[in-house]
């Protein structure tokens, strides 16, 4: 079974975790112990510090190893950081960059049409997913939701995914994204729930799950062991451990 | 895959180890207020002990978070219908302290509990404060458990008040819920400097790098394994201390034979690999 990682980073945020990756070796060294095939990845630099140092830091990271992917982070291109719309995306396809994180709350911005109507038009044409980390959203906890309901009913065709949701199930707020909107999923670093896996495919089949490990915040084997042994069928463990996120970035359309 | 050893290999390929029976020492029953259980139901409760190798659970309920008088009758109940897979923990709700004398005399009167479970947060009562008094002596002359939430920040159950309470108590066989989730060298001290105290892993277990602190400062021997189950699948938790660097020892202390020592629970079969590290 291909398992791949939709969710882990490696760098120096302001406030290491308490096994800290600073290298992208040390990325490498452990994805390959726990046997992940593909890694969609980050340095903590596009939220820590900005895109515009984060971005270029990842791509560098990636080319290490044909295993990652790079992720790059978004900025509104009205202030012009990342370029206007047409230029970032030439240079996420440059780079062959297929997936964006948003910090809008980290990086002081409003996340809807206004700010990123052109980007999020765009990324809703190409298939871009957007990443959402439901800690680094505006408004807490809940926000992320709230945020992505927002996003979903303007660019009901963009494909969300909000990962590292905690262990305290979130159930009630992500499973009415899921049971309405298409390309609404949650990543599955942190569903820990006995049974959350089986009941959300019986309830909205496997492509609302993503696999991924939150690394380095969180080990790998919790998550791993957890998909291995959900009571699914082969066929949709297959697709949440990697081929849901294959297929997401495969169609991207840069 | 995870990482190396037999016992990693075996719980991949099987989702269990017959020769390395798991011992849950930190569950719930029943549903509570903020989150949705799939599987909180006795028989799929009982379906997850199997899926995953939990030889043993013990559990205290969610009702009793908040009537004890209630939700203990109703885990003694549940205790009496899985009596070879279940065993309860008491829950004393320190802000009705005029019944404390009632729920010590219930206590004693059944079998079906291993000792006390305290949670000072959720009461918004410090582990230090008198109300718990009654029944850390009563655990203290009995030298029995106590399960107690623990978690940093100052003044409510930290491993400043476990510490304290260790001093004053030291018979009880105190269990830091949690392992005193983020003071995770200072807690591990405290599981070290006292005898009695140990590190129980819930939520803990997801942090990457905390259980080889616990191991480096206070050793494996004074770990057990828990899970919140039914809000956290076993698997989860055991994947992590697969994922830790450690030796397969280690995790056998963790999983079962740390708390097969603390509880007395009947193991068939297990530790064929060697004696206790």
């Amino acid at each position: 079974m291909e398992l791949w990682d939709c969710n882990c980073w490696y760098g120096v945020p302001k406030s290491p975790p308490v096994a800290p990756a600073e290298t992208v070796g040390l990325l490498l060294q452990e994805i390959g112990r726990a046997g992940i095939t593909r890694a969609l990845v980050r340095n903590a630099a596009v939220w820590e510090c900005s895109p515009e140092v984060g971005n270029v830091l990842t791509s560098e990271g990636a080319a290490a190893d044909e295993r990652l992917m790079p992720a790059w982070g978004m900025l509104p291109p009205q202030t012009g950081e990342l370029g206007t719309v047409e230029e970032f995306l030439a240079a996420m396809r440059a780079a062959d960059v297929r997936a964006l994180w948003a910090y809008p709350d980290k990086h002081r911005y409003v996340l809807n049409r206004t700010t990123m109507g052109g980007l999020l038009e765009e990324m809703q044409d190409r298939a871009i997913p957007l990443f959402l980390h439901r800690r680094e959203s505006v408004g807490g906890q809940h926000g992320a939701y709230e945020l992505a309901d927002r996003l979903l009913m303007d660019f009901p065709r963009l494909r969300v995914v909000v990962v590292a949701h905690g262990s305290w199930g979130e159930d009630r707020l992500f499973r009415p994204l899921m049971e309405r909107y298409e390309g609404f999923a949650v990543d599955t670093s942190r569903y820990e729930l006995d049974g959350g896996i089986e009941e959300v495919c019986g309830l909205y089949g496997p492509t609302h799950l993503l696999f991924g490990t939150n690394f380095p915040e969180a080990p790998m084997g919790g998550a791993i062991l957890t998909l291995l042994h959900a009571a699914i069928s082969d066929e949709d463990r297959e697709l949440i451990a990697g081929g849901n996120l294959r297929r997401m970035l495969e169609e991207v359309r840069l | 895959m995870i990482g190396e050893g037999r016992l990693t290999r075996e719980f991949v390929a099987y989702g269990r180890v017959d020769d390395c029976p798991v011992i849950d020492t930190h569950a719930h029953y029943g549903p509570y207020q903020a989150i949705h259980f799939p599987r909180h139901r006795p028989e799929r409760v009982m379906d997850t002990l199997d899926r995953c190798g939990v030889r043993w659970m013990l559990t205290s309920g969610h009702v009793a978070l908040v009537d004890p008088r209630r939700g203990n009758a109703e885990i003694a109940e549940l205790v009496a219908q899985y009596p070879d897979r279940l065993r309860g923990w008491w829950v004393i709700n320190p802000n009705y302290p005029e019944r404390t004398e009632e729920e010590l005399d219930a206590f004693e009167a059944q079998s079906g509990f291993v000792g006390f479970k305290f949670h000072p947060n959720g009461h918004g009562t410090p582990l230090t404060d008198d109300r718990y008094g009654p029944v850390l002596e009563y655990a203290n002359a009995h030298a029995l458990p106590v399960l107690s939430h623990t978690w940093k920040g100052a003044g409510m159950a930290s491993y400043r008040e476990v510490a304290i309470v260790a001093d004053k108590y030291p018979e009880v066989r105190l269990l830091m819920g949690h392992a005193g989730y983020g003071d995770w060298v200072e807690s591990s001290k405290v599981a070290r400097d006292h005898e009695h105290v140990y590190l129980e892993l819930t939520a803990a277990y997801s942090v990457r790098g905390a259980l080889e602190i616990m191991i480096e400062h206070a050793g494996s021997r004074k770990i057990t394994f828990g899970t919140d189950h039914p809000w956290f699948d076993p698997h989860y938790g055991i994947g992590c201390i697969l994922s830790a660097y450690m030796t397969d020892q280690d995790r056998r202390n963790i999983l079962y034979r740390n708390a097969q020592a603390l509880f007395g629970l009947p193991l068939e079969g297990a530790g064929a690999e060697g004696e206790a590290t």
